[in-house]
């Protein structure tokens, strides 16, 4: 049985490198003292609303996108990146320039700092540049939180606790995209490259240094039917809460270019998840989780063929549900949500599992 | 125990037969549908997902990646086993891998093979399914699913393919996407269950599927009428709500479905699926391609299972036709194993006529009597040969063989460049069998006449048009063909003739069914032969009856003497397990080997094992078929041995 299934996982790491093709040569070459994307939206942090700043470095990209284990399936955000590595008085100058948009902005406010890859990486993010970083998050005090984001092999007792000197008391937490609390689904279907029990290991480093965890999860990796996605996501997310994730993001895959599932996409043969499937497990999780666990859900692309999305009458109505939903964590957005395209939904639960046939839409309307 | 045996009869591929799940036995071919299709008979559930029914078998699906709690499942359910979604992106291997996957769940859960349903990859090589099936067929596996998305693409396409690859005996089910105008061509390709979900995925979408298109009914537009007892019980479907609506849909689909299922089996019955799918092409362009393409991909596929013989009428309406298998299988026959009798000088080429056999028909009545006024007992010297579409041409002898006495087709006197392309090359290779010195008369008209005139080129003979003014019935066609018998009288046909109508016919049919040289070993020079070739023909030999033809079914019936002087020829051979034959049948358990050229509705000799003929009967399955499976009649006997003491 193992053979199998490392002849599969090997099949499947050969076709993400080949969706992925010669685009990691082919990025476009950027100002690299200019961050990738900056944004501020309200969001919840702890207990309040507040505003969110959201920084992507351009870095030199996810490790792992860049190794030949040729990343995960469903992700590019490595085109994001620079393409090649980044100095570190370039780096710091991006996050200066990104600081500015908080200007005149009260009190809490939480700065979440991307890479297309893992902050904590010393290659992609040099030490002395991470520590720049932190240290001017730290001169601020309208910031009460601060999300980094890493692969969970680079969150070492060391690199944890140089965080949180700089840092001091502000609430920190690391996201790591666990994406599946099944070690299947993750390797197969995703290409992770790592177990749950890693992540679990730097789940608790992080917790020895007051460091939260805010795990993603993801909706619906390719070659899983809906059901299969929906009650995956819902395992993952209680899973999660329950090896102490302090907050869970929720992410509905969105079709990136140069990705295997973008191929599948492009064929017929995956279809990114209905929005009934995203507030099914929002609202089931909500109700099993310990309540002091946020669970969030920022759907990307939302409404669109290429994002999570329904029939396209009432997609802009589940969207708004779900973005309430994170702020205020209240289920009662959804009840109001109903839609014709709902019987559709429930077939495609039901006879995905039986005829493992991909429900796109492509066929059939006369 | 799960069992699936397939009754007698056959349409192509197409068969019934019935699938037993523990005390629940259910008639084939037949939809499946999800738990809560109160109207179907056989039900579909995943696993620790869906409900499983009380106390009934359902077909169960193994989720992909991870499963648990198989305690959940029953005796007596049918396991699907788990595979990947969208496996087919990730190519041939993948799909052998996922074969194995399957192969080892089974071994590990410990799971009843005879339940287990194989779930066949999106992408694999048919070489390797071959390989892999070989392993479940020694485990005991009988069944399989192929899933169709419903496109009838390159995808589905290489799901028949591999469908053509399985055991005769297994148990086939098309799952997926399957419309209803699909159900009748499914079934003919050899499936036995077809997923009516489309049924449900339809009404959710507000679509009404009807036997050959689908309606979206929309709040703007009247619906169509429909008389079912669904939209009956609602007037005006634009004023249901939603859930309503759908459940109206609901049981107007399936009623569709059920529909087409039952005239797909009444047409399979009766030995008129093919035209039924034939007909059918005409929903899409893309059920009409993907027949075309199975014509020519599958034709052997098909052709195994096409009977040889047959009653009904075989209605030949479109192109669709012409390379259906029972046809291209008789004008490939005529080419291997029809070889005129050396004492035929002329050729006479006559149209074909809508009354079955032709020799019934007024017009060739006509013929008859002008050929016969001409030049009486010379008659026997001439080759009357048919000229038809899509079949090509006919002797006169095998006239009343199946399929020439059965077809039947739109006669309008247009050809259209296919048939008249078919029909040449026909004409031109049956011709070359003739000797050069024989004159080719060609009596006929208008699309027949271009016929002749297109393969000039490639007739070696001398060639005489005898139809004057473009119709080969007319007086004055018919004097200039009197004329012109007349006067080959004397350039040609001025041997001594006798009545030859008899052995010609009989041999030209042994020939047929047997291979060449059967006629001259049934019907040799000193055979008497009585009767009348449009009832019946004894053929005895040294006072011992051989063979009898048959007027009704056009083919020989042998007897043991007969099947003696030709099972030397090593054609239509059935080697039986015992010495003797018991009772009016041979089941398929009991032949040990068969020609694998046998068709059902053949005519077989049965070889007992001290290599003695011990019966001769007409087959009831392939010959393949009867080697592979383990129930089932494979000869209904005519003649057999004396029982032994």
């Amino acid at each position: 049985m193992n053979g199998i299934t490392d002849g599969l996982k090997d099949i499947i790491t050969k076709a993400s490198l080949a969706a992925r093709g010669s685009s990691l040569s082919r990025i476009r070459r950027r100002n690299l003292s200019e961050p990738a994307a900056k944004w501020v939206v309200q969001s919840r942090i702890g207990s309040e609303v507040g505003y969110a700043l959201s920084i992507v470095l351009a870095t030199s990209g996810c490790s792992h996108a860049r190794s030949e284990k040729g990343g995960c399936t469903m992700c590019s955000y490595i085109l994001d990146g620079a393409g090649q590595n980044v100095p570190t008085e370039d780096l710091i100058q991006q996050f200066q320039n990104a600081l500015t948009s908080l200007k005149g902005l009260m009190a809490p406010i939480s700065v979440k700092v991307y890479t297309s890859g893992s902050f904590l990486d010393p290659v992609e993010v040099p030490p002395e540049a991470r520590a720049e970083i932190l240290k001017a998050i730290d001169e601020d005090d309208r910031v009460r939180q601060v999300v980094l984001e890493s692969r969970p092999e680079y969150m070492t007792d060391e690199t944890a606790s140089l965080v949180r000197e700089i840092l001091g008391d502000r609430e920190i937490e690391i996201g790591m995209g666990l994406e599946s609390a099944d070690d299947g689904v993750r390797s197969l279907c995703i290409n992770k490259g790592f177990s749950l029990s890693e992540f679990e290991t730097a789940l608790k480093t992080a917790a020895s240094h007051g460091i939260g965890t805010r795990a993603y999860v993801l909706v619906k990796p390719p070659f899983l039917t809906e059901r299969d996605a929906l009650l995956d996501a819902l395992q993952t997310i209680i899973a999660a809460a329950e090896l102490g994730a302090t907050t869970i993001s929720v992410n509905p895959v969105n079709v990136q270019k140069h990705t295997l599932v973008q191929r599948m996409w492009s064929r017929g043969h995956y279809r990114p998840p209905w929005l009934w499937t995203v507030t099914e497990i929002l609202k089931e999780s909500r109700d099993q989780v310990a309540s002091d666990v946020n669970v969030v859900c920022d759907p990307v692309a939302a409404g669109k063929p290429r994002g999570t999305h329904n029939c396209g009458k009432c997609d802009d109505a589940f969207v708004k549900a779900i973005r309430q939903f994170s702020l205020d964590q209240s289920t009662s957005h959804f009840e109001v949500l109903d839609c014709g395209c709902k019987s559709q939904w429930s077939h495609v639960l039901e006879h995905e599992d039986f005829a493992q046939l991909v429900h796109s839409l492509r066929f059939h309307i006369p | 125990m799960t069992e699936f045996l397939i009754a007698r009869g056959h349409d192509g591929p197409a068969r019934i037969g019935s699938y037993s799940m523990g005390e629940m036995a259910i008639s084939t071919p037949v939809l499946v549908g999800p738990s809560h299709a109160d109207s179907l008979t056989l039900h579909y559930a995943a696993l620790n997902r869906d409900e499983l029914l009380k106390d009934t078998p359902m077909i169960v699906a193994i989720p992909g990646i991870s499963y648990s709690r198989l305690d959940r499942l029953r005796d007596y359910d049918s396991i699907l086993l788990p595979s990947l979604i969208a496996d087919e992106i990730l190519g041939l291997t993948a799909g052998s891998l996922l074969l194995k996957q399957q192969m080892s769940f089974l071994k590990e859960q410990q799971i009843e093979s005879s339940g287990a349903i194989v779930r066949v990859p999106a992408s694999l090589d048919e070489g390797s399914f071959v390989h892999v099936l070989q392993e479940f067929i020694h485990m005991g596996v009988r069944a399989a699913a192929f899933r169709f998305d419903g496109d009838l693409g390159p995808s589905d396409y290489r799901m028949v393919t591999l469908r053509s690859q399985l055991p005769r005996n297994w148990f086939a089910l098309a799952i997926g996407r399957i419309e209803p105008y699909s159900v009748p061509l499914m079934h003919y390709l050899g499936f036995d269950v077809f997923d009516a979900s489309r049924a449900f995925e339809a009404a959710a979408q507000g679509i009404r599927l009807w036997r050959t298109d689908a309606e979206q009914v929309a709040d703007e537009e009247p619906a169509r009428h429909c008389a079912c007892s669904s939209c009956e019980s609602q007037p005006d479907l634009n004023s249901l709500s939603n859930s309503k609506l759908i459940e109206i849909l609901t049981n107007h689909n399936i009623s569709t479905y059920r529909m087409v299922l039952s005239e797909s089996i009444h047409a399979m019955q009766s030995g008129r699926l093919r035209w039924l799918v034939e007909s059918l092409t005409h929903a899409t362009p893309s059920l009409a391609s993907f027949l075309r393409r199975v014509d020519r991909g599958l034709y052997s596929f098909l052709e195994e299972f096409t009977a040889t013989a047959g009653s009904s009428t075989m209605p030949l309406i479109g192109p669709e036709s012409y390379n259906s298998p029972a046809i291209k299988r008789f004008r490939e026959k005529l080419v291997s194993r029809f070889t005129p009798p050396t004492h035929k000088r002329i050729v006479l080429l006559l149209p074909c006529s809508a009354r079955k056999p032709y020799s019934d028909s007024k017009s060739h009545k006509r013929f008859a009597r002008t050929i016969e006024s001409a030049i009486g007992l010379a008659r026997h010297g001439i080759a009357e040969t048919i000229l038809t579409s899509p079949l090509g041409v006919i002797p006169r002898e095998l006239e009343r063989i199946h399929p020439v006495a059965q077809y039947d087709i739109p006669v309008t006197g247009d050809w259209d460049a296919e048939e008249t392309a078919i029909a040449v090359r026909a004409l031109t290779t049956h011709l070359e069998k003739f000797e050069e010195s024989v004159v080719v008369v060609a009596h006929v008209s208008g699309g027949y006449l271009d016929i002749v005139k297109q393969g000039e080129d490639n007739i070696r003979q001398a060639l005489i048009y005898t139809s004057s003014d473009g119709s080969a019935t007319s007086g004055a066609s018919l004097d200039l063909l009197d004329e012109t018998l007349r006067d080959m009288l004397e350039l040609v046909l001025d041997g001594e003739y006798r009545r030859t109508d008899l052995e010609d016919t009989l041999r030209a049919t042994a020939d047929f069914q047997f291979g060449s040289g059967a006629g001259e070993l049934l019907v040799p020079e000193d055979a008497s032969l009585r009767g009348k070739l449009y009832r019946t023909v004894i053929c005895q030999v040294d006072k011992e009856q051989v063979c009898a033809y048959n007027a009704v079914s056009g083919m020989l019936s042998l007897t043991l003497a007969g099947a003696r002087r030709i099972a030397g020829l090593g054609q239509n051979w059935v080697r039986f397990e015992g010495r003797e034959v018991k009772g009016g049948s041979i089941f398929a358990v009991g032949v040990k080997e068969a020609d694998t050229g046998i068709r059902p509705g053949d005519e077989v000799i049965v070889i007992g094992q001290d290599e003695r003929v011990v019966a001769v009967g007409r087959s009831e399955m392939s010959g393949i078929e009867m080697c592979e499976f383990e129930k089932g009649r494979a000869v209904t006997v005519r003649h057999k041995l004396g029982v032994t003491t």
